[in-house]
């Protein structure tokens, strides 16, 4: 197995979620991702950490599992960028780097003396990844936002939600997976044309502006329409019936969209109601979209709710009308798909134990797919950094740690 | 300026939402050529439109998802047109699909056929849930994708049913992993002078999105409930506010800055937040009813303005119209009009995904069905006028 980014080398200074998605994605297609970290760089932790293993050092923050899903497959430094010496090691290392990833607010490289043109000095052909919230030109470039903020400035949150609420937002940090993902294949591609060219360069992904390539229908057709388009709950916006409805047992659901008038009729049939499959004022998603959509959303619910979420499923698949159980996280552990497509990809942690990394959305025939490692160890890259890469000897490793600049467990 | 992927030919045959990937590889200056059916590609079809006129030329995601590509018309129900598209394979980098598993097997045109013709190929087949597997021949979709993927359950407010998120946003999620995967064979492609085969699944493109709460689940049986618009722990010292909260002219996002959790009730004095942020995310209720006092009488450009001199990390909920106009992307150039002929005159749509300083984001218009037939299957292909001219009669392209 060769993985596609094994010849190159990663320095991610990164904090939150996009930069840290950014750099996963490069350490599961095989680059050699240093994560470098501030000694004082944690904020609070979001939830208790689980048990360590047993024999195994209780390092809570080596086991905080959000970190770990984000930093799978990586070296981890604790490094002082803010010290001389600091710095100095860090452009040590730049000069044995094909890319530094970075997402921190726009001034902060500059403050720490290592943006581009600095960072070019010592490396001419390195690339620069940087990925601030609005882009660093513009009258936004200097405030500070996180994914969630992003989401409301991107028209995501205003398009997102009950017709009957206000503004809501995807789960959890949809705009940091997209701006990661994104920054991760323009990297790429950066790194193709400098093995072409020789050239290296800066990249600047604006987070707000990779999201809105989402959004383009809606701001399209403000100038199409004169609309101004809003939250239409699940609904589709030409599609009928689409919806998610009631099973039995709880918070439990079962989605579904028919996109055909032939799944209309397999629908009716199903749910018991087949004289609306040959009704002609159901005929046709328009008529069933405006005229009827509450009215067909009850029957749906009271067929739904006198079964099971995977029941509901099932038994509509077979009629033929898409439908999915909305799963939440301990049946994804169970489902059988999920099992099958080894679509977690389970990796030991020498301190958290046995874990389940989501990996990237497909499998290669080359078998090259999945996460390349577990999380790392707070600072397990330090030696690797200092010894092996630049040669020094075990007492200069020592005396940095000695002296602050490197750190072997967060501080503060 | 040089395009990052100058000399890579792409066939595109992904349809709908799925367009994204080739539109951003089309982006970094991949030749993209889209191969659509008679009739062209759903896409087409979809609303919105100028003057709600439906159009397969001027619909506002084929001007978008289909920018700087070229149209060849292929009919691969005729076995004249899947020979076509051999040939095409054969001087094609990568091919991108998302048909249905089997449907390219039954056409003699799958991935272990088409390598016969073009051994190095790089290909990303993009399904809702992959090649194999017991859901494989299942019927998927948006909704349902983000339901069994898990995101579904996390989206929308905890005393209502989950809630999907805006239009095609996972369908093009999954599209991103596909760029993503083909970036990577390309990169591999170079080290090795293999090709690859990707089984693109967008039932996992969700998993990827549940932003830790399977990990959480798996390691300390903590289920995430779906918290609205709120970002919420079961920590109570956890930092509190991440949601949206009304304001006099619309709503706000409000955020805490993470550092420094006591600066919202410096922005908001005499409201009793200083107690409160003593353990922020057990008081979340009477925060957001603080909040809500302060941004009553404030429209939220000032909020956001007075919140962000705070370096609190507030920002406005924009509408559509709103982004048309907003003077930041204005500056910066983001909405491009790439002057389609067919469509109305100063239509802007989103453009680059990034800035390269060294090569260009290409800002081309989206091609009318079947525009470069001609100009490929001669000049790609060499092929003869009256060669065309019977497969054009026989409708195997158009």
């Amino acid at each position: 197995m060769t993985r596609p980014l094994a010849r190159y080398r990663v320095l991610e200074l990164t904090n939150a979620v996009a930069g840290p998605v950014a750099g996963f994605v490069l350490a599961d297609l095989g680059a050699d991702v240093i994560k470098i970290e501030a000694p004082n760089g944690r904020t609070a932790q979001q939830s208790a950490p689980p048990p360590a293993v047993e024999g195994a050092p209780d390092r809570p923050w080596n086991r905080v599992p959000n970190f770990n899903e984000l930093h799978r497959g990586k070296r981890h430094m604790g490094l002082d960028l803010s010290r001389p010496e600091g710095r100095g090691l860090f452009l040590r290392l730049v000069k044995l780097a094909d890319v530094v990833l970075e997402n921190f607010s726009p001034r902060v490289l500059g403050n720490l003396g290592i943006d581009y043109p600095q960072l070019r000095e010592v490396k001419p052909d390195i690339i620069l990844t940087s990925m601030p919230a609005f882009g660093k030109t513009g009258p936004y470039a200097t405030r500070s936002s996180y994914g969630p903020g992003i989401d409301a400035m991107s028209g995501l949150s205003h398009l997102t939600g009950y017709a009957d609420r206000g503004p809501g937002k995807p789960a959890q940090f949809y705009c940091d997976y997209h701006a990661g993902l994104t920054a991760a294949f323009t990297t790429m591609a950066a790194l193709r044309h400098r093995d072409r060219t020789g050239e290296g360069q800066y990249i600047e992904l604006s987070m707000l502006e990779g999201e809105m390539q989402i959004i383009a229908p809606a701001v399209m057709d403000v100038t199409m329409n004169g609309r101004v388009q809003s939250r239409i709950g699940n609904r589709h916006a030409w599609l009928a019936p689409q919806g998610v409805y009631r099973c039995a047992g709880g918070d439990r659901w079962v989605a579904l969209c028919v996109e055909t008038d032939e799944q209309w009729g397999h629908l009716a049939r199903t749910i018991g109601h087949p004289q609306l499959a040959e009704a002609p004022d159901y005929a046709t998603a328009e008529a069933r979209r405006r005229e009827h959509h509450d009215g067909i959303d009850r029957l749906i619910e009271a067929w739904t709710s006198q079964r099971s979420d995977y029941d509901a499923m099932h038994t509509l698949q077979a009629a033929g009308v898409p439908a999915g159980a909305v799963l939440d996280v301990h049946q994804i552990l169970e489902d059988p798909h999920v099992k099958h497509r080894e679509s977690l990809d389970w990796r030991y942690h020498p301190e958290a134990g046995n874990f389940p990394h989501t990996r990237l959305a497909w499998r290669a025939r080359s078998g090259d797919h999945g996460v390349s490692g577990p999380a790392p160890l707070y600072g397990d890259g330090n030696a690797y950094a200092v010894q092996e890469l630049l040669g020094e000897p075990a007492a200069s490793l020592e005396a940095l740690i000695e002296g602050g600049v490197l750190a072997t467990e967060p501080r503060g | 300026m040089a395009g990052s992927l100058d000399g890579v030919r792409v066939l595109d045959l992904a349809g709908g939402s799925f367009g994204y990937a080739g539109r951003l590889l089309a982006g970094l200056g991949a030749e993209v050529i889209k191969v659509e059916p008679p009739g062209g590609d759903a896409l087409r079809r979809w609303p919105p439109f100028p003057s709600d006129q439906p159009d397969p030329e001027t619909g506002a995601r084929h001007l978008h998802l289909d920018a700087a590509k070229q149209s060849v018309v292929v009919d691969l129900d005729q076995p004249e047109g899947c020979d076509l598209l051999r040939r095409l394979v054969s001087e094609a980098d990568v091919v991108l699909e998302s048909f249905a598993p089997r449907y390219l097997a039954e056409r003699d045109l799958d991935y272990d056929r088409l390598i016969e013709v073009r051994p190095d190929l790089v290909m990303a087949s993009v399904t809702h849930f992959g090649q194999d597997g017991p859901y494989a021949g299942y019927l998927g979709g948006e909704i349902v994708d983000l339901a069994l993927g898990g995101y579904l359950k996390l989206t929308g407010d905890a005393d209502r049913e989950p809630v999907k998120p805006y239009d095609d946003l996972i369908l093009q999620h999954a599209a991103l992993h596909a760029t993503v995967a083909v970036m990577g064979g390309l990169m591999r492609r170079d080290a090795t002078g293999e090709g690859d085969h990707f089984d693109v699944c967008v039932m996992e493109a969700a998993l990827t999105l549940g932003g830790g709460a399977l990990q959480m689940y798996h390691a300390n049986g903590h289920m995430h409930q779906r918290t609205g618009a709120r970002l919420l722990s079961a920590n109570p010292r956890y930092a509190y506010p991440s949601t949206i909260r009304p304001c006099r002219d619309g709503y706000v996002h409000a955020h805490s800055n993470n550092r420094h959790i006591d600066l919202l009730a410096v922005l908001m004095p005499g409201l009793g937040l200083e107690a409160l942020l003593e353990t922020p995310m057990a008081n979340a209720d009477a925060i957001d009813e603080a909040m809500d006092q302060w941004l009553a009488d404030k429209d939220k450009t000032e909020a956001v303005r007075l919140a962000q001199e705070l370096r609190l990390p507030f920002t406005e909920v924009f509408t559509p119209d709103e982004i048309l106009s907003d003077p930041h992307l204005e500056e910066r150039g983001f909405l491009v009009d790439l002057r389609h002929p067919e469509a109305p005159e100063g239509l802007k749509q989103p453009g680059a995904a990034a800035t390269m300083t060294a090569t260009s984001w290409r800002a081309e218009r989206a091609p009318i069905l079947g525009e470069h037939t001609e100009a490929i299957l001669t000049d790609l292909l060499g092929m003869e006028a009256g060669d065309i001219e019977a497969l054009r009669a026989s409708g195997a392209v158009a």
